[in-house]
């Protein structure tokens, strides 16, 4: 077992959490909730979509990182790698969903400012492990 | 020759694809650049001063753009196309005064063709914009002098689904048969039905007008957006502004200002106003208004306010030059007599004096519930405030009367006669085919319908009641004096004496109080149809349009069908048939016709009575200049 197991394990739980909140969404657009729906609140239903695509889209990265560690032989998983992008996994979706709770008109919320702290992990981590994949070559 | 590698196919075919679309897009943006000049035969929306438009607005502000892309505010002027101009599908060809013009549409562009009655049809002109889309539609035609306009003669009443001509369309004396003229739109309407608009006069009767943003829109009440928008480019300041202050000084917030600059805010179009001098026109008319929301007045312009002390020379100078200017706008004591000159009467308001009122005391243009269902609902009745519909309106300031406000009205609590706006909003002016209440906020006497002819609020309900009875009731209720009334003040309902020998404004307003929900569950509505019917027949278009419209809210005649503006012979045999069917058909057997109404115990007119009347009426020219 190697660091990145961990990663599979957030990734399939994330999976699921995200999924499901795809699920609330499509209640909210379902049962038409002002809160969520209104023009006036367009804000807040890109950040929750945001929050649900991101979601779902680094739980996919956090397995594909997953079994890439365990389908290749001899590739270094670092520590700091799957730590950053487990952070990245939750970073992201809870900016973008803090940043629909409370908007500001054509402005997300004070959320939103962890969206760019887990845009660096994210840059990180997967730069980190496109140079490694290229070493073992 | 060596075969080239599947990887070089593959990378050859890459590059071909890619070079394909960036040729294809490099044709598309030369078609997109010919598509984008600005037309020649209309005015333009040009980068206007630090004007931005609406589209800079929607990104930070897509609640407030929601409720006014819904607005009326934004519809006031548009582009003609198959999407704007209503009424295209129903009729193609006209007639009116002699000559006939034929509508025709290619593509997504409308051209009116005319010709004199036998003569051949002269080339198509292009409809180029179309002003309102709330209550009437006029289309405007290019002329082939630069961007001057004029007038298609005829006008969409939107709730009828019907064309008139546009003479007949406004309460305008029968004689005057044009009622913009060529240039007209350039010259006077682009002043208020856009967003600072530049008349730009070049030389005989061409113009070369231009416009921050056709209709109304968001800058034309919050000022120019230019240093708002850059300012607030760096989120650091607009996340200090949401977090501390929620208020930003590069840009003006009506909700934040004092009541009569807020006022003024609207005023700036919904007042009748005028240049303070030559000098000021030229200027408004080549850069444009240089009011701001926020200023303390209009500058190059003024509120004329008939009896208020200010700029006596100017409106010396209008009394000379125009002299029928006041007398169709205001009432004899000042008050606004046509509609869409609201803050006339807010400014003449006992409550303006405060400080804190305005329109957006009852009004708001930016309703928190953003759902298009109820940002519909809001655009059509009135642009109200939650509850401003109702006695809150009033009560808002006015708490002590709310408890027990049946001791205020003398009548019952629930009744029409306890609406704070019916005694003291009541519906007395008029534009658009169709009265509406004024805004000046005022108390019932039946002296203001004594000396100054204006249907008081209290006879606007109580149809069938006389002068007389107001004036007793007022006096013991209200223990106002009772003014000197005329014999016929005493014994002939005030509704019957205003439609039959009232001038044209006050016949109007009474033949659309006639529908009046109110005023016909309390004066009883039998006594209606003789009035009504004689009234298809008044000379002014209006009062006829109004007269049947009111006409087939009564019983039996809900789908009776008139041509309002048909030629004196048909309106006669129209309403000729329309008595018979009334006599005949409709009146109920019991019926009581009450001595005031002046009508005989069979719904006849009292001849004696009804023909003297006739014969008093006031015949005074009036133009409503809506």
């Amino acid at each position: 077992m190697n660091n990145l197991d961990r990663n599979l394990r957030f990734g399939w739980w994330s999976l699921l959490i995200f999924l499901s909140l795809g699920g609330g969404l499509e209640i909210l657009h379902g049962f038409k909730i002002g809160w969520y729906v209104d023009v006036g609140n367009d804000m807040r239903r890109l950040m929750f979509t945001l929050a649900h695509a991101h979601g779902t889209a680094l739980a996919l990265v956090n397995i594909a990182a997953g079994l890439t560690a365990r389908n290749i032989k001899g590739f270094p998983p670092r520590p700091s790698v799957s730590l950053s992008l487990i952070w990245a996994g939750i970073l992201f979706p809870v900016g973008f969903f803090l940043g629909g709770i409370v908007t500001y008109g054509g402005d997300p919320g004070l959320g939103i400012w962890l969206v760019p702290i887990a845009a660096l992990l994210l840059f990180y981590c997967v730069a980190r492990i496109a140079f490694d994949l290229s070493k073992l070559n | 020759m060596r075969r080239l590698s599947r990887s070089i196919w593959h990378g050859l075919f890459i590059i071909a694809a890619i070079s394909s679309a960036a040729v294809l897009t490099l044709i598309s943006l030369r078609n997109f650049h010919r598509e984008m000049l600005p037309p020649e035969n209309r005015p333009i929306q040009s980068g206007t001063g630090n004007y931005v438009t609406s589209n800079a607005c929607r990104a930070c502000h897509p609640g407030n753009y929601a409720s006014w892309h819904t607005s009326f505010h934004r519809t006031m002027t548009q582009v003609a196309t198959a999407a704007t101009l209503f009424g295209a599908a129903e009729e193609r060809e006209f007639s009116f005064d002699g000559r006939q013009y034929k509508m025709e549409q290619q593509g997504d562009k409308f051209f009116v063709r005319m010709r004199s009655l036998g003569g051949d049809y002269g080339p198509g002109k292009q409809v180029v914009l179309v002003t309102g889309s709330h209550t009437l539609q006029i289309p405007w035609l290019e002329t082939g002098e630069g961007r001057t306009l004029e007038q298609f003669p005829f006008a969409y009443i939107i709730a009828e689904k019907m064309w008139a001509p546009v003479n007949e369309t406004f309460l305008t004396p029968p004689d005057l048969k044009e009622y913009y003229s060529i240039g007209a739109w350039n010259g006077a309407c682009m002043d208020c039905h856009v967003t600072q608009g530049q008349s730009r006069f070049v030389a005989g009767n061409k113009w070369d007008s231009r416009v921050a943003e056709l209709g109304i829109a968001c800058e034309a009440c919050h000022s120019e957006g230019n240093q708002h928008i850059a300012l607030n480019r760096n989120p650091v300041r607009r996340f200090k502004i949401h977090l501390t202050t929620k208020s930003d000084a590069s840009i003006t917030n009506p909700a934040r200002l004092t009541g009569p600059v807020s006022g003024l805010d609207c005023g700036q179009c919904h007042s009748v106003w005028a240049f303070n001098n030559m000098t000021d026109k030229i200027d408004f008319n080549r850069q444009g208004t240089n009011f701001r929301p926020g200023h303390n007045d209009l500058g190059q312009r003024f509120v004329v306010q008939p009896n208020a002390p200010d700029h006596s020379e100017q409106k010396d100078s209008i009394r000379k030059t125009e002299p029928d200017f006041f007398t169709n706008r205001f009432w004899g004591d000042g008050m606004i007599r046509v509609t869409g000159r609201e803050f006339n009467g807010l400014q003449a308001s006992p409550c303006f004096r405060g400080g804190n009122f305005s329109c957006i005391s009852c009004h708001e243009m930016h309703p928190k519930q953003t759902q298009q269902v109820s940002l519909t609902k809001w655009a059509r009745t009135g642009q109200l405030r939650p509850e401003m519909d109702s006695d809150q309106a009033c009560l808002q300031c006015h708490k002590a009367i709310g408890p027990n406000i049946a001791a205020h009205t003398h009548h019952e609590a629930a009744s029409s006669g306890s609406r704070c706006y019916n005694c003291h909003m009541p519906h007395n002016t008029f534009g658009l085919l169709h009265a509406m209440r004024g805004h000046q906020v005022s108390w019932p006497t039946v002296q203001e319908s004594v000396a100054y002819g204006r249907p008081n609020a209290c006879n606007l309900c109580h149809l069938n009641q006389t002068l007389a009875w107001t004036a007793e009731k007022l006096h013991a209720w209200y223990n106002q004096p009772v003014p000197q009334l005329s014999q016929d003040d005493q014994t002939i309902a005030a509704a019957v004496q205003w439609i039959v020998k009232g001038d044209a404004g006050q016949r109007a307003l009474i033949a659309w109080g006639m529908a009046w929900e109110p005023a016909q569950k309390i004066a009883g509505r039998d006594w209606f149809y003789p009035y009504l019917i004689y009234s298809m027949t008044d000379p002014y278009a209006a009062v006829r349009f109004d007269a049947w419209k009111s006409l087939q809210t009564l019983p039996g005649f809900s789908d009776f069908a008139f041509t309002y503006t048909s030629d004196d012979h048909s309106l006669r045999e129209t309403a000729a048939r329309a008595f018979e069917k009334w006599l005949r058909e409709v009146r109920p057997p019991n019926a009581i016709f009450q001595p005031q109404s002046a009508l005989d115990s069979d719904g006849h007119f009292q001849q004696d009575v009804f023909q003297r009347l006739r014969s008093e009426r006031d015949n005074k020219r009036i133009l409503l200049a809506e």
